[in-house]
């Protein structure tokens, strides 16, 4: 039985992905198991890498002077709320919590650490003042006309996750009727130089939880869940999605950059969540990994897999769908929480692409090769990210 | 369910007063010349003094981290030490540390750039790129106090201070966290400051060598603040304040908020939490003064904290307790240029 005044109702997904605008696109592609990875053309110079990029952006009439990220958001926004069904008052009292790492940094040129005022005199000065975070929540309020309260989240690649837990709490407290909550992150040559330099990369298609995995790709996108409290879209009659059931954040504490060897700040995090969805381990039937393909991350998060769910009757079910179209960072929670809401509402275990030669270990069943059709009551959604931060979501498909 | 009303036990700050714990007692400062970098002719705003941070907070190592991380190390312990917490005999996984900043890492990311600028970016600095990311300083607070709970960094255009407090006492109120350590702020850079200057933001106290006041107009700030909230008072701790509720929004009808979140009840004063503007006689705080009855009083910010423009809101609420206004209700209200505002109703011990 939910507690429908505990828990929280997703009752639109909106999403840019590399297959498209939209969750239907997102859907058939990776039904399809279609792989939006490919080599990159030069993003800069002297970089040959493998990425998933979004196509052209659909039109937005005020679209000029936002950054990629922004316009990203705005769109995927834009798609949570289509299908809306409340009334005009309750989008306009709406709460925004957006996630983004890269936000308007794609829109700095080098050249500013020359001589910034200079820069700014040069047509830089509308283009800096995309930089801040705060910016792709307020983009996305300007383009719908949301006057409720808006934040943005910078938690590295955690950073999606976590915009949905606090969009949650704040259902909870009554900031918001309704909280639109997700990420969007736009490739940009700071992000890939970066990842670059740590030699995290992998130059071909990513291989997560693979023995011989080399490193992440890179994706752009963004999606964003419409959420409110389920007691609230019962009683007005919404569609419901999904339930988001139960949702946790912690910290490994350990390193500024590697997890935790053993994964223990994930699994405690994880356990959290399933304490809070109020299910057992054996009722979460997949679980949707953060799976960067790093050999770090990977290890440890298997360590985190096999720790949390120790107690399951079998080995839990886990893949990562950044095989599919890469690592959108502060996007990948996000759309992640699509991806395992589309897991459920179709039955459908996505495999991890490329994923031949699995980390040992008799507690996880590694999901690989063919789709998987199962009904899916409830699963999860795992995400982590550098400065050790953690965030785990359980939902559910049924509402009572 | 128990009703928790999260207490504000601990301040530390880093600004242009100094690195300091609990409240502020020196004098107003006032802007200094810049000297960080080249400008033509004199430049001044609120800065942070260069100290050594092991000197206050000894053990912490932080020559490769940004100053905003520095900052925030130093205020959180300092927040944490004044609190009077024994982080040994405290379970950490029920340790939040929230943090608010409008423009992350800047001096990084600035040399993250120059990086790419000298090497290309095919050969940029591995080292620096993960201390630009904007979540770096919150990181660097859980992993050098070993804080396990709930970890996350945030910006709201204007009031990134004000929400970081209310996801905070969310953690508690929800029991995700007992204790959390809230910091906002943000450090100033040639971009920052040269940006404002070409938007012709600055105020004419920035380029000349005069004592400002509170109606000065716009000097920038940098600096962070750090107070803990506790899920419930301890018995060896008298704290600071209370924190009631809160709301704030991107647009709307202040006033009905403010009514809304006070429930009737009179603020024996209001904390002017606004960016730059002054405030006791801004248009924009005429909720705030049409509150001000009898024995009400509006605590005007100093420009030191209006100098920082998405994350003042901390030190706005430093200073006026600073004042020392005694026991009462307190509504801390900012209100931007822009329709948004930030309403926090505190109760004052």
């Amino acid at each position: 039985m939910i507690d429908t005044l505990k828990a929280i109702a997703v009752t639109g997904v909106g999403v840019v992905s590399p297959y498209g605008t939209g969750l239907y696109r997102l859907q058939e592609g990776m039904l399809a198991g279609r792989c939006c990875l490919a080599p990159a053309a030069e993003l800069f110079p002297g970089f040959r890498g493998t990425v998933a990029q979004v196509g052209e952006l659909p039109p937005l009439t005020d679209g000029l002077r936002y950054s990629r990220t922004d316009r990203l958001g705005m769109i995927a926004a834009r798609d949570a709320v289509a299908a809306f069904t409340g009334s005009a008052n309750m989008l306009r009292e709406s709460g925004i919590v957006m996630a983004s790492t890269v936000a308007g940094l794609s829109e700095i040129d080098p050249e500013i650490s020359k001589g910034p005022a200079e820069w700014y005199r040069h047509g830089g000065l509308s283009r800096a003042a995309s930089y801040p975070v705060s910016r792709v929540a307020t983009s996305v309020a300007e383009h719908l006309g949301i006057e409720g309260p808006a934040c943005a989240v910078s938690v590295a690649c955690a950073s999606g996750a976590i915009a949905i837990a606090l969009a949650a709490n704040m259902l909870l407290d009554g900031a918001a009727p309704m909280v639109l909550a997700g990420g969007s992150d736009a490739l940009c040559p700071f992000t890939l130089s970066g990842f670059n330099s740590l030699q995290a990369l992998d130059g071909d298609p990513c291989r997560p939880f693979d023995r011989n995995r080399k490193g992440l790709n890179i994706g752009e996108g963004a999606a964003v869940l419409a959420l409110e409290t389920l007691d609230q879209a019962k009683r007005r009659g919404a569609p419901i999605l999904a339930v988001l059931r139960g949702w946790a954040m912690s910290n490994d504490a350990s390193h500024p950059t590697a997890p935790h060897k053993e994964g223990a700040g994930l699994a405690a995090c994880i356990q959290l969540a399933i304490q809070m969805a109020e299910c057992g381990v054996d009722e979460v039937g997949y679980v949707n990994a953060h799976g960067t393909g790093t050999p770090l991350n990977d290890i440890a998060e298997t360590h985190a897999y096999e720790s949390a769910f120790k107690c399951r009757r079998d080995p839990i079910p886990v893949s990562s769908t950044k095989s599919y179209f890469g690592h959108c960072l502060g996007a990948a929670g996000a759309l992640e929480a699509a991806i395992t809401i589309l897991a459920m509402r179709n039955s459908a275990l996505f495999p991890t692409l490329r994923l031949t030669d699995p980390i040992e270990s008799d507690r996880v069943d590694w999901l690989r090769g063919e789709l998987r059709r199962k009904p899916l009551p409830v699963a999860m959604s795992v995400s982590a990210g550098f400065g050790g931060s953690n965030a785990a979501l359980v939902f559910g498909s049924r509402c009572a | 369910m128990k009703t928790i009303l999260p207490v504000l036990t601990g301040i530390g700050s880093v600004t242009p007063y100094g690195p300091l714990a609990g409240l502020i007692d020196a004098p107003p400062p006032q802007p200094s010349a810049i000297t960080a970098w080249a400008t033509p002719e004199l430049r001044r705003a609120f800065q942070v003094e260069p100290f050594r941070p092991a000197d206050i907070v000894p053990g912490v190592k932080t020559r490769r981290l940004d100053r905003l991380s520095v900052w925030a190390l130093v205020a959180a312990s300092l927040a944490l030490r004044d609190a009077g917490i024994d982080l040994e005999k405290v379970d950490r996984s029920r340790v939040a540390v929230v943090f608010a900043s409008g423009f992350g890492c800047l001096d990084l990311t600035a040399a993250f750039f120059q990086s790419a600028v000298a090497n290309g970016w095919a050969a940029t600095d591995p080292i620096t790129f993960p201390e630009t990311l904007g979540n770096a300083p919150a990181g660097h607070v859980a992993l050098f106090h070993q804080l396990r709970g709930p970890n996350i960094t945030l910006a709201s255009k204007t009031f990134a201070a004000e929400s970081a407090l209310l996801q905070a006492a969310s953690f508690l109120r929800h029991g995700q966290a007992e204790i959390a350590v809230v910091l906002a702020g943000d450090t100033l850079t040639q971009a920052v400051y040269e940006w404002y200057e070409e938007a012709h933001l600055l105020s004419p106290a920035c380029f000349r060598n005069e004592s400002v006041s509170r109606n000065c107009g716009y000097v920038p700030s940098e600096g962070v603040t750090a107070v803990v909230l506790e899920a419930e008072v301890r018995d060896e701790v008298r704290p600071y304040a209370a924190l009631h509720s809160g709301r704030w929004a991107a647009q709307g009808d202040v006033q009905s908020a403010i009514d809304q979140l006070m429930g009737g009840v009179q603020a024996r004063f209001i904390f002017c939490a606004n960016d730059g503007a002054p405030c006791s006689n801004s248009p924009a705080n005429s909720p705030a003064r049409g509150m001000t009855g009898e024995g009400s009083a509006i605590l005007p910010a100093e420009p030191v904290a209006a100098g920082m423009a998405e994350t003042g809101g901390l030190l706005h609420l430093l200073l006026a307790l600073s004042k020392r206004p005694g026991p009462g209700q307190a509504l801390q209200l900012g209100v931007s240029a822009h329709g948004g505002y930030a309403a926090l109703r505190l109760e004052i011990f």
